[in-house]
Formats: C-alpha cells, sequence, structure tokens
C-alpha cells in the first residue's frame, strides 16, 4: 500500500515537471495553428481549435450576407458580412478556413432562400499559419534557405579544418599536443558574440560581411575546437590493430581508411556535423553583427517581434526554425554533455 | 537469548522476483558466520536487508532483542564492508576512516587516537594520509575493514569483501580478518560463494539456495554430515560423486547394489535403510572417501590423473560416468587398472526428498 | 635506422594537418581579437589614447550592465545547480519511460534562442498564455485573494531586479533539464556503495549528498557549471526580445546595442571595449574554475 502511494506520487511528480517544460512549448504550437479572430482569447486555449462555429443570415436591405462567429465565451458575435466572393477572402484571412466562394455559398444560401439563420461549421485549414508566415514576412524563405548554407558551410569548415586537426593530435607524434589541447578548450568557450565586432571590419575586407560564408566562419570558430577535441577520441578510441589487421589481410591503405578506419569514426562526424549545425541554426546575436540584407532565419524571428497581430506567423516561424535543431539535437542525445552551454 | 535474531525473513523485488523465500537464524555474540551460496541465491539481500539498506518484504530482525527493521541504516550500530570497498575516492584515509566518527561528534583527539589504533590493527599507518587512488586494492581493502572497526558496531557486515582481491592476497587477508575478528570478537556474518574462505572463516555456515537456507552448520558438520543433496554437492573440492543405488535387504544384511558393484552397509545404517527395501536412494562420497588398493570393490582404469603436489586426483569411470577420486598414491599412470574400495565415511540420500538419511 | 631515414617531403609532414586549423586560427580569431585590442587603444582620428576606456568607465550604463549580467549568472546558475541536483538525485532511478522523460526534459535546451524569445516574448504579455495559466489553475485568484496581486500581473513591465529574476526563471526553464542530464549521468556513473557506506556509517541522506555524492561527481559538476555560467554571461537576446534594448542592460546587450544603433567612430569603439571586457570576463571565470576543476581532481584518478 504504502509502495504503491509512493509510485503513484512519484509518477505524479515526473509527469508534473516533464508536463512544466513541455508546457511553453505547447502553447507556442497552439498559437501557430491559431487563426487571426482567435488570437486574443482569453484565457489562451492549450489546445488548439479544429473549426468554427459560425451563423449566417440573409441581410434583405442591403443584398448581402451578415455571419456571426462564436467565440470561447459561447457567445454569437457579428464579424462581416458582404458576398460570397468577399467572405471566402475574409474567412481565409482571419479564421484560417479555405473555402471557395461557390462551397460557402451553397452552405449558406438556405439563409437567403429560406429566410432562416443557418448554422456553420467551418473547419480550419490547420496549418494555415505557416502557408501565411511566408507571405506575411517576405523574405522568409530566403532566410530559411541562409540558415540552411549557413549551418552547411560551418559543418564543412569545421569538420575539415577540425577533423584533420583531431586526427593529427591523435594519430601523429606532432609536438605541442597539450598546447593543442589547450587552445581548442578556449576557443570552445569564447564569445564569439563579442569577437563578431572586429570580425566584422575583416570580413567586410574579404568581401564576406553579409554573407553566410562569412558567419560560417565566426560559427566554426568554437567548432573546430569542439570537432578536433571528439575527433581525436574517437580515432584514438579506434583499435589500430583494426586497421593493422586489414592491412595483412591484403587491403591497401586507402582500402583500409574506407573500409574500417571511416566506418568507425563516422559517428564522431556525424556528432561534429550536429553541433556544428546547432550553433549555426541557433544564432542570432553573430547574424545579427555581421549581416546586414541577408538575414537568418533565427534573425528574422527576432526581429518579428513587436509586429502587431503577426504572433501566430512568427510562432509558426519559430517552429519552423525549433523542429530542425530539435531532430538534430535528439540525434545528438549521446554526446549531449559537449552540447550543452 | 540469542544476540541477533532473523525471523522469517523474506524479500520480494518488484513484486515478483522473490529473492529471499524463508529466513530465520539466530547469531550468537562474538560468532562469525558465512554466508554461503552460488550466485544470485539472496546473500546480499539478506545482507543488506540487515544493514537497512533494503527494505524487508516480510519478517522481522532483532539485535540485542530490539526489532530493526524500521530503524535508517545509520542507527543500526552496524558496519560494512563493501565488495567494491566503497572506500571515498574524496578523501584522504585518514579522513574515510574517522568520517563515521566525525558525524558522531567525538572530540577530535578521540578520533585521531581511534584511528591510530585502527590503523596499527589493519597495518595502513603510513598511509593515513593519502588519497585512495595512491593505494593498492589490497591496502584500500585495508582501509575499508580500519573504517568498519573503527565505530565499534554490534554487528559487522561484509559482502563478498575479498573477491577483487588477487588469488594470494586473498588467502592472506582471510588469514587477516580471522585474526581481526579474534582480537576484536565482534559479531560478524561475512558473504561469500567462495566455499573454501566460508570453512576456513566460520564459527557457523548458514548455506542458501534460491531464497531459502539449506542448511546452518559448523564447517565440519557441513562437510561431514551434509543434511541436503545440494550442501553436499556444493560442498568440497572436487564435488562429491553421486551413485543411484538399490538398496536389498537379504536376511540381516543390507545391501547397496549399483549397476557395476554391491557391498554390504555400515553397521549403523541397517536399520533406517531397512525400510527403503527394494528402493533407490542416493550414495555420496567425497574423492578422498575412497581407497585405491587390492582388496578394493570396484574395477576400474584410470582416464585423467591430475596431479596437486601433494596428492593426486584421478578420474576414473564408474557405473557408466566419470568420477574423481583422491589419493596420495603418487605413482599412478593413466590406463592403469585399478581397484577402488570404499571407506565408512560415505553418505546416503533419500533420492524424492534429496535429504541425508545417514 | 633512424638516420638513414629517408626525409619525407614537406606536404607529407603530419604537421600539415595542423596547418589549416592554425591559419584558421590566425587570421580569423587572433586577428580580431588583436585588431579589437589595436581599435580600443587609438583614438578616433589614429593615435595611441585610453578615450575609449575612460569612456567605456564613464558610460551610465556600464556598472548597470556588469551587475545585471554577474547578478543573472550567478543567480541562474545557482537555482538551475539546487534544482538540477535535487531533480536528478530523485529520479535517479530506473522507472518506467524514463527514456521518454529525458527526452522531454531535452526539448526546451534545444529550441534555438529567438524562438525562447517569442515563445516567452508571447506568453509574458497581458492576456499571454503565462497569465492564462495562472487564471484557468485559480492561481491568479489565490493570489489576488490573499493580497499578492492585483489583477493580472504586468510580467513585461518589470524593471531591475524584477526583471533579472524573470530572465533568470526563462533560462531555467531553457537549461534545468540540461543541466539535470550532466548531473544524472554523473550519478548514474557513480559507484553506489558509495553512498551506501555513508548511509551505514552514520550519515543522513542530506549529509550522503553533501560530503559523498557532490564532491565524488565534483569535476563533472564543474565542467557543467563552468560552460553554464559563460553562458550565462552573455546573456542578451531573451533580455532584449522581452524587454527590448535599453531597458535592463547586459553587457553583450551594450556590445549590440552599441554597434547597431549608433554610427560613430566613438560608439564603435565603445561596443569593441565591451567586447573586450567580455572575452576578458569570460576567461577570468574559465581559469578560476578550470583551477578549481584541478584542485578537486587533485589526488584522484
Ligand atoms: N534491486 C533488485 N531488483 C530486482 N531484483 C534484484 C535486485 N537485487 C537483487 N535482485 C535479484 O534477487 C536475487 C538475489 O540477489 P542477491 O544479490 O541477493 O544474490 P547473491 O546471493 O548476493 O548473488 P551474488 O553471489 O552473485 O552476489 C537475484 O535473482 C537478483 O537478480
Ligand atoms: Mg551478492
Amino acid at each position: 500500500m504504502n509502495y504503491k502511494v509512493k509510485k503513484a506520487l512519484f509518477y505524479i511528480f515526473i509527469f508534473g515537471v516533464g508536463f512544466m517544460f513541455i508546457i511553453p512549448l505547447m502553447y507556442l504550437t497552439t498559437t501557430s495553428l491559431t487563426s487571426r479572430v482567435e488570437i486574443n482569447d482569453f484565457p489562451r486555449p492549450m489546445f488548439p481549435s479544429l473549426s468554427h462555429e459560425t451563423q449566417w443570415e440573409w441581410d434583405e436591405a442591403n443584398n448581402r450576407y451578415t455571419f456571426y462567429w462564436e467565440n470561447n465565451s459561447e457567445e454569437y458575435i457579428p464579424l462581416n458580412y458582404g458576398d460570397p466572393e468577399y467572405l471566402s477572402e475574409y474567412l481565409d484571412a482571419y479564421l484560417n478556413v479555405s473555402i471557395t466562394p461557390d462551397e460557402l455559398e451553397d452552405k449558406i444560401e438556405s439563409a437567403r432562400l429560406d429566410g432562416e439563420i443557418v448554422d456553420v461549421r467551418l473547419s480550419k485549414s490547420l496549418f494555415r499559419n505557416y502557408g501565411k508566415f511566408f507571405d506575411v514576412f517576405s523574405g522568409a524563405e530566403d532566410a530559411f534557405v541562409n540558415s540552411v548554407k549557413a549551418a552547411v558551410y560551418t559543418i564543412i569548415l569545421s569538420l575539415s579544418i577540425g577533423g584533420s586537426l583531431g586526427f593529427a593530435i591523435a594519430r601523429t607524434n606532432i609536438k605541442g599536443k597539450d598546447a593543442i589541447g589547450i587552445g581548442a578548450l578556449i576557443v570552445r568557450m569564447f564569445p564569439t558574440i563579442a569577437i563578431s565586432v572586429s570580425a566584422a571590419v575583416l570580413l567586410i575586407n574579404f568581401g564576406l560581411f553579409d554573407s553566410m560564408f562569412g558567419l560560417a566562419i565566426v560559427y566554426s570558430i568554437p567548432n573546430i575546437g569542439l570537432t578536433a577535441w571528439i575527433t581525436r577520441g574517437i580515432f584514438m578510441g579506434v583499435n589500430k590493430e583494426l586497421e593493422e589487421a586489414s592491412l595483412v589481410f591484403g587491403a591497401s591503405k586507402l582500402q583500409t581508411f574506407y573500409k574500417i578506419t571511416l566506418p568507425l569514426v563516422l559517428p564522431a562526424f556525424a556528432a561534429s556535423s550536429m553541433y556544428a549545425f546547432i550553433t549555426a541554426w541557433n544564432d542570432t546575436g553573430v547574424a545579427l553583427l555581421l549581416t546586414n540584407k541577408n538575414e537568418t532565419l533565427s534573425l528574422l524571428l527576432y526581429s518579428s517581434i513587436g509586429g502587431a497581430g503577426s504572433v501566430q506567423y512568427a510562432a509558426a516561424g519559430s517552429l519552423l526554425l525549433i523542429i530542425p535543431a530539435l531532430v538534430f539535437t535528439f540525434f545528438l542525445r549521446k554526446y549531449i554533455n559537449q552540447l550543452w552551454g | 537469548m540469542s544476540y541477533i535474531k532473523l525471523e522469517n525473513l523474506r524479500k520480494v523485488y518488484n513484486k515478483t522476483i522473490e529473492a529471499v523465500k524463508r529466513f530465520d537464524l539466530e547469531i550468537d555474540k562474538g560468532e562469525f558466520i558465512v554466508f554461503l551460496g552460488p550466485s544470485g541465491c539472496g546473500k546480499s539481500t539478506t545482507m543488506r536487508m540487515i544493514a537497512g539498506l533494503e527494505t524487508v518484504t516480510g519478517g522481522d530482525i532483532f539485535i540485542d532483542g530490539e526489532s530493526i527493521i524500521n530503524l535508517e541504516p545509520r542507527d543500526r550500530g552496524i558496519s560494512m564492508i563493501f565488495q567494491s570497498y566503497a572506500v571515498w575516492p574524496h578523501m584522504t584515509v585518514f579522513d574515510n576512516v574517522a568520517y563515521a566518527l566525525k558525524l558522531r561528534k567525538l572530540p577530535k583527539e578521540q578520533i585521531k587516537k581511534i584511528v591510530d589504533e585502527v590503523a596499527v590493527i589493519c597495518d595502513i599507518k603510513e598511509h593515513l594520509e593519502r588519497y585512495p587512488s595512491q593505494l593498492s586494492g589490497g591496502q584500500r581493502q585495508r582501509v575499508a575493514v580500519a573504517r568498519a572497526i573503527a565505530v565499534k558496531p554490534k554487528l559487522f557486515l561484509m559482502d563478498e569483501p575479498l573477491s577483487n582481491l588477487d588469488a594470494k592476497l586473498r588467502v592472506s587477508m582471510r588469514t587477516d580478518l580471522k585474526r581481526i575478528h579474534q582480537d576484536l570478537g565482534s559479531t560478524s556474518i561475512f558473504v561469500t560463494h567462495d566455499q573454501s574462505e566460508a570453512l576456513s572463516l566460520a564459527d557457523r555456515i548458514v548455506v542458501m539456495n534460491q531464497g531459502v537456507i539449506e542448511q546452518i552448520g559448523t564447517p565440519n558438520e557441513i562437510y561431514h554430515t551434509p543434511e541436503s543433496m545440494f550442501v553436499a554437492q556444493f560442498i568440497g573440492s572436487p564435488p562429491a560423486n553421486f551413485f543411484d543405488v538399490t538398496v536389498l535387504v537379504k536376511g540381516d544384511k543390507v545391501m547397496l547394489s549399483a549397476k557395476s558393484f554391491e557391498f554390504s552397509v555400515k553397521k549403523e545404517l541397517e536399520k533406517k535403510l531397512k525400510e527403503y527395501d527394494g528402493k533407490q536412494i542416493v550414495l555420496a562420497a567425497r574423492p578422498e572417501n575412497f581407497t585405491v588398493d587390492k582388496t578394493g570393490l570396484i574395477e576400474t582404469e584410470i582416464i585423467i590423473v591430475e596431479p596437486q603436489g601433494s596428492h593426486i586426483v584421478i578420474n576414473v569411470e564408474v557405473d557408466g560416468k566419470e568420477i574423481k577420486v583422491v589419493t596420495d598414491k603418487l605413482d599412478l599412470q593413466v590406463g592403469q587398472k585399478i581397484k577402488l574400495g570404499l571407506t565408512d565415511k560415505y553418505i546416503v540420500f533419500d533420492k524424492d526428498t534429496t535429504n541425508r538419511i545417514y | 635506422m633512424d638516420k638513414i631515414k629517408t626525409r619525407k617531403p614537406f606536404w607529407k609532414s603530419p604537421y600539415m594537418l595542423v596547418l589549416p586549423a592554425l591559419i584558421f586560427y590566425l587570421i580569423f580569431w587572433a586577428g580580431p581579437v588583436f585588431s579589437a585590442v589595436k581599435e580600443v587603444f587609438t583614438s578616433v582620428d589614429g593615435g595611441f589614447s585610453f578615450e575609449t576606456i575612460f569612456f567605456l568607465f564613464e558610460d551610465d550604463k556600464f556598472l548597470p550592465a556588469l551587475g545585471n549580467t554577474l547578478l543573472f549568472a550567478i543567480v541562474s546558475i545557482v537555482l538551475q545547480f539546487l534544482l538540477a541536483l535535487a531533480l536528478a538525485l530523485f529520479i535517479n532511478r530506473n522507472f518506467k519511460g524514463s527514456s521518454f522523460f529525458l527526452f522531454l526534459m531535452m526539448i526546451p535546451m534545444a529550441i534555438p534562442i529567438a524562438a525562447v524569445g517569442i515563445i516567452w516574448d508571447t506568453g509574458l504579455t497581458e492576456s499571454g498564455w503565462f497569465n492564462s495559466i495562472l487564471s484557468v489553475t485559480g492561481i491568479q485568484w489565490f493570489l489576488d485573494t490573499i493580497g499578492i496581486t492585483d489583477g493580472a500581473i504586468l510580467w513585461k513591465g518589470a524593471t531591475g531586479f524584477k526583471a533579472i529574476m524573470l530572465l533568470v526563471l526563462i533560462d531555467t526553464w531553457t537549461v534545468l533539464p540540461s543541466v539535470m542530464i550532466i548531473i544524472l549521468a554523473g550519478l548514474q556513473n557513480l559507484n553506489k556503495e558509495y553512498s551506501e557506506a555513508a548511509l551505514v556509517f552514520g550519515a543522513t541522506r542530506f549529509q550522503t549528498v553533501k560530503h559523498i555524492i557532490v564532491p565524488i561527481i565534483k569535476p563533472t559538476i564543474i565542467t557543467a557549471l563552468l560552460l553554464r555560467i559563460i553562458s550565462g554571461v552573455q546573456v542578451w537576446l531573451i533580455a532584449v526580445m522581452v524587454f527590448d534594448f535599453d531597458t535592463v542592460p547586459f553587457l553583450v546587450e551594450r556590445i549590440v546595442y552599441y554597434n547597431k544603433f549608433f554610427y560613430t567612430d566613438e560608439y564603435f569603439k565603445l561596443s569593441v571595449a565591451y567586447s573586450i571586457f567580455v572575452m576578458m570576463l569570460v576567461m577570468t571565470i574559465a581559469t578560476i574554475f578550470l583551477s578549481a576543476n584541478k584542485k578537486a581532481e587533485r589526488g584522484r584518478t
């Protein structure tokens, strides 16, 4: 009995903690699925609505439809009037309902023909805000592409430079390994945003200011060190005897590298590239200082705040930003200790 | 009244794994008890229940007549030596030994005096300022012992404390532990699955199997009069040999008949075996219960010879299976034909209950 | 043998593997650091001068920014460490669904700060989701009743200490799970017998944590806290997204602010001076922590 109670309390606690950390994200998701008319509801719903309840009336005098919308206090309030053509557009813009004028007419014409009030449930096209995000924020598409570009360049720079450094520390008898180790630690912790201010001048001289490659260079500062550190560990961990065995059994050095070494060290490179991706993808500050016209997605979202009436689109954009980061973090679980900071 | 009493102790993990089914034991003050049994039989679980590191599912534990099962480990007046020693790596040897004393708020000088005392007993006097990482396995083991005896416990628990040491050190630590026990007279429970450790250390051995006690007895009792086939087979190295035999009552005499040999039993056994007339029982004979001479009753051929210095172990085939025999006739050769005899020290078991008949 | 070794061509030397990294860091790391120092010590018209340094120390917002930054970093690290330790100790056991729970806990830390900013920027408005929760759960009513609040709380109106504490809470939401995961990993690598020994030898559970568990996993904790405090010192984006520029000054916020909103050379130099200050602060903290770590590891391993 006592045991059962304890166990129940434990699970309630765990559930509560988990919930507490997930709630903000749930609200963000819900906001991203919310239409414009619902955006000011209070209290905010935790789950998104899937449809709207509406009532339609034919306004004989003005020769137009009037429609009422049920708000979250279950009152019907008049929203707009007009012909199906206009109302269809309005529904799309304000209620996230995609319906052609003809379809709408079909549904509500009995109001006109019979002179009654017609109840209509209109289902929302749930992900409409994600499309609208790209319309409302001009340049969002470019920003998305830019973010991907910056991330990919960062991965290439970090892996090539950091990987060979890691290999050199692990497998060759170069001098100064300790110094390199300390250096890698220092650059890993170095505040990139602080270095960006003076790096700007340098990048202008190289013609790399306001370019994704320029950003990637700054993002690579911590990541080359980190990659070197991770790959060093793996190259040391890959048993040399495995390679030697392969050589003994008649493989060439190149074959040995491709068939034996590479598959073994691949996870380390995968992990390093995810870090590189996340550094680039999640950054805002460096991009703010080192770009001018070429925004990244994160920068675009940062500048979107304060824009009245666009909360739901910003939320949709945020999720577009969050999802790749989340996916990559998920793959990184094993290496989470180093990611964190 | 006994000093420590374990009454009907039971432990079930996660409602399904019955680690200890029933455990009853009384321990006198100053006794050295060894729990012996195969891996997973519930030795550690029982010990951890005594220590308070594991909750008790059923039954009770008394020390000095008081139930302790609702006390925290620190209030039970016990100390423990762990399998991994659990010598804290961030404290010097001195601090390790002194930790429990500091928690008891003893004055500084007294702590120092006690630590010095036990350091001498355990031979770690020179290492007091070192960190555990600077010690060898055997020295760490000694620190663990010193830490455990410093608190002058009512009861001393040791869970396979020697299993991480190499063979030689294990034997010498064993002697040291016995000496310390004799000097301090502390009541101790020692867990092991090494029978030679058990036989050499214990006042009494508790043989466990699958969560129950098979037998409680002195080392001699356990070895010479095992109560069950399990104990006979578990204790002794090489293990005892078992034969299926049929009891035949022929007039006054009682004969045991196997496929390849037959003999009349010792006098003391006759009465007990009469009721088994015509039935099968199990005959157990330890390797050293055989004789090798011309008058022996079993004819066989030597298959393997393993010299052990003072004696040799030979494998021979009897009744269609290989058995081991210990003899001091060092010149026996593979392939040699010999005759085996049986001394009176054999034991017989009831085949159904597996309990000893005599 | 060694003497008759043929000389390898220089491009086959192992140092060639180090060269790209060396060149990269010389140009893109040492270069900017050096030019930043140079920038700060030259006056607008080119000569050597301490102008910018004076400008930095005379800046009204310098001390508040420094104070806020340190306050934020210290309070958040202490809070997060204690909470994470408690949580990790509590859930340090195998329970059904533990891996799913840990996965859930990892989500906040993966979220880009710009998105974190949006979550809380929209959440902390008067009719945002945060007040919605307070209202729906009755907490708002409770607070109103006992007189702590009077109607919906205007979070974004917070200033000074309160504003910083609010930012600490947001930061805690973002990173607490990850701190916990690291401590948990440390606990799971810890031999259980260490703490059991302490319990047997007379320690209470609290003493066991304090005397045994924390000191033994100290190296893990220190590394974790180091990374944490370094990112704590660099806080700015959240503050700006929730409270806007120039309301709750932080050191890095100053860098961005003077860089983005002022177009004169003096202010550019001021921003560089701030960035040098931040670099020095970070390196100082790192040095302190690493030497503490060395101490913690001394005598072990
Ligand atoms: N925490 C636990 N949860 C579930 N089952 C457990 C737990 N601890 C032990 N058991 C089970 O209880 C049984 C007895 O375990 P115990 O550790 O007491 O064995 P033991 O006799 O000490 O063995 P060994 O000689 O290998 O140490 C085993 O089957 C084991 O799997
Ligand atoms: Mg055990």
